[in-house]
């Protein structure tokens, strides 16, 4: 048994050692670490299965809910796609220590966090393998994650906590293909979600992302903002260049007039460049909502 | 030592990411110098390639009513002449084949001279999958009907509104069915219920339509063993990932109708395609799956 765990370690340090201990130009900063004095946020995790709108998956999400949170007050609210990978303090984006931190400086406003993994559709008998919804609901263009985040979970979150109903105060986030599917769910619904952040974002040919400059550039401006970070060894393969199709997506956003940054770093498919700069991120998504406005006079 | 592991499990999951950025390039599956080879033709219109346990490949000639049998040297001769329009064929796990009888409205059963057997009559029938307890599900493309007969012979209506499903195939696992819309752009899939009820309907893969087309032209399909499905098309054989993304299209072995595809050979490495008036076949880097348990 000693023996079989041994090896169990082994294999995974071997798989994943390349990105656990692999020299990174990019560290965390002091915003990203917990700083003694800094009130800590709550982190509870919950479980749907009840959605129609993606029928018969499962899926665990997350809540981030700030020291300072008032539930008399309206309240921002930031979506993190793959949440699983944004909530955890040892995770590549540290978000609720971030969220701690930034939060205490007046950098962002108090704002509840929401980290949804996407859906899995169990088999019914045994034996089987689930289908793996998250490039169906990532990936695919169109509204109906937008529509399951404002149709279904919200609502449901609603019942517990007072969110704002502007989209002021509305973010979403993600990597990879959740990196594409936070920009499709602000660009289908601009009325609920002003800020999007895109790590690695998947803006190639998966389920048809790549047509989005284009569609940008001929598509009157919608009211969003949008951060992208990449890496210059990005993937390059069946599904497009990554590198190339972010810099397209810059291109077009700076073309139609957008509100928008782009970072180039030199890191792979990884979310530990965009991780570490995450304060940055946050407080160029928030810096002109209200409360970041008020605590800086 | 467990939590140790758990710990690492942990702190992987946080800076590896998912395995879903890995992808499966048609490239995985093509061998240089391999491509579609002529083994039978002077047929109407061929369909519902099936492979027998040796690996042999069955295919029916629909407007004769003919079924040929490839044998494993690519010989080619004739297994039953009283088909009855049989378009959609495929062997059980029981060793028969079954078919989908046009001409007849019948699920049948074949005996080894070639004489058909009804199990299920009086229904609209294109192709069918027996999987390896006996569950038949066959497409209905008069009704956009799915239609299940369990293993004692009840037949049940298991899915509808569909604009006209075609192909139908399970996963290599047999807990999940996919049937594909001619006339749309969608793969649909359903997860399988002890009693054959399908449930969890969704459009899991979309494909590639023709330019200025809206209709798929999608028929017969099949999976390989790691789980990829691969679905004739207008525009080619359309291979898809586990996650139901598109990997890509291989071309047709000629311009003419592609209705059907299986693995077969003695080692399920070269895949059978049914076009019109002819039938190929060309080695993949990959092996296919029988519904067996």
């Amino acid at each position: 048994m000693r023996n079989l765990t041994h090896g169990i370690m082994a294999v995974l340090l071997l798989g994943c050692s390349s990105l656990l201990f692999a020299q990174s130009k990019y560290e965390y900063g002091p915003d990203s670490q917990p700083q003694e004095g800094v009130p800590q946020g709550e982190v509870t995790q919950y479980r749907w299965e009840k959605s129609k709108i993606f029928p018969g998956t499962q899926r665990d999400y997350w809540i981030y809910v700030p020291a300072q949170y008032d539930k008399s007050k309206p309240t921002s609210v930031m979506i993190f796609n793959d949440g699983g990978g944004y909530v955890r303090d040892n995770g590549h984006s540290r978000a609720p220590i971030v969220f701690d931190n930034l939060i205490a400086q007046g950098k962002m406003p108090v704002t509840i966090g929401i980290f949804i993994n996407p859906g899995i559709i169990p088999a019914e008998q045994e034996g089987g393998k689930p289908r793996r919804n998250r490039s169906f609901e990532y990936d695919s263009l169109g509204d109906l994650y937008a529509r399951f985040l404002i149709e279904e979970l919200l609502p449901e979150i609603k019942k517990s906590y007072n969110l704002t109903e502007s989209a002021e105060g509305r973010a979403i986030c993600g990597l990879s293909s959740g990196g594409i599917c936070a920009f499709t769910a602000a660009w289908e619904r601009p009325d609920y979600f002003s800020k999007v952040v895109s790590y690695i974002g998947s803006f190639t040919n998966i389920r048809g992302g790549h047509v989005y400059p284009a569609v940008i550039r001929k598509t009157e401006r919608k009211p969003i903002r949008v951060f992208l970070q990449e890496g210059s060894s990005d993937l390059d393969n069946l599904f497009g260049n990554w590198p190339l199709a972010n810099e397209q997506m810059a291109a077009a956003l700076k073309f139609a007039g957008y509100d928008y940054q782009f970072v180039m770093g030199t890191e792979g498919h990884s979310g530990r460049h965009g991780g570490t700069i995450l304060p940055e991120i946050l407080e160029w998504l928030w810096r002109d909502h209200p409360e970041t406005l008020n605590a800086n006079k | 030592m467990m939590k140790k592991c758990l710990f690492l499990l942990l702190i992987c999951g946080g800076f590896c990411l998912p395995v879903d950025a890995q992808d499966l390039p048609i490239s995985q599956i093509m061998i240089d110098g391999e491509g579609w080879e002529l083994l039978s033709e002077g047929h109407q219109f061929t369909e519902g390639p099936a492979v027998n346990h040796k690996g042999e490949v069955f295919f029916t000639d629909v407007p004769t009513s003919e079924i040929f049998k490839i044998a494993l040297d690519g010989k080619v001769t004739l297994f039953s002449e009283q088909a009855n329009q049989t378009a959609g064929l495929i062997f059980g796990a029981d060793g028969k084949l079954y078919g989908t009888s046009i001409g007849g409205k019948a699920i049948v059963q074949f005996d080894n001279a070639g004489k058909p057997t009804a199990i299920t009559e009086g229904v609209n029938c294109n192709d069918l999958v027996v999987l390896a307890d006996g569950d038949v599900f066959f497409t209905d493309h008069v009704d956009g009907k799915i239609w299940h007969v369990s293993p004692d012979g009840k037949l049940k209506e298991v899915a509808a509104g569909i604009a006209f499903p075609n192909g139908v195939i399970a996963w290599p696992d047999q807990r999940q069915l996919v049937v594909s819309d001619m006339k749309g752009a969608s793969l649909w899939n359903f997860v399988i219920a002890a009693d054959g009820s399908l449930k969890h309907q969704q459009p899991y893969s979309t494909m590639q339509l023709p330019v200025g087309s809206t209709e798929s032209g999608a028929d017969g399909m099949t999976v390989d063993s790691i789980g990829r499905l691969y679905v004739c098309t207008t525009l080619g054989v359309q291979v898809f990932d586990t996650q139901g993304r598109l990997s890509g299209i291989l071309s047709k072995p000629q311009r003419a109708f592609l209705s059907n595809v299986t693995f077969g050979g003695p080692e399920m490495n070269y895949l059978y395609a049914t076009s019109k008036d002819k039938v190929y076949r060309r080695k993949l880097k990959t092996t296919g799956v029988r519904f067996t348990r």
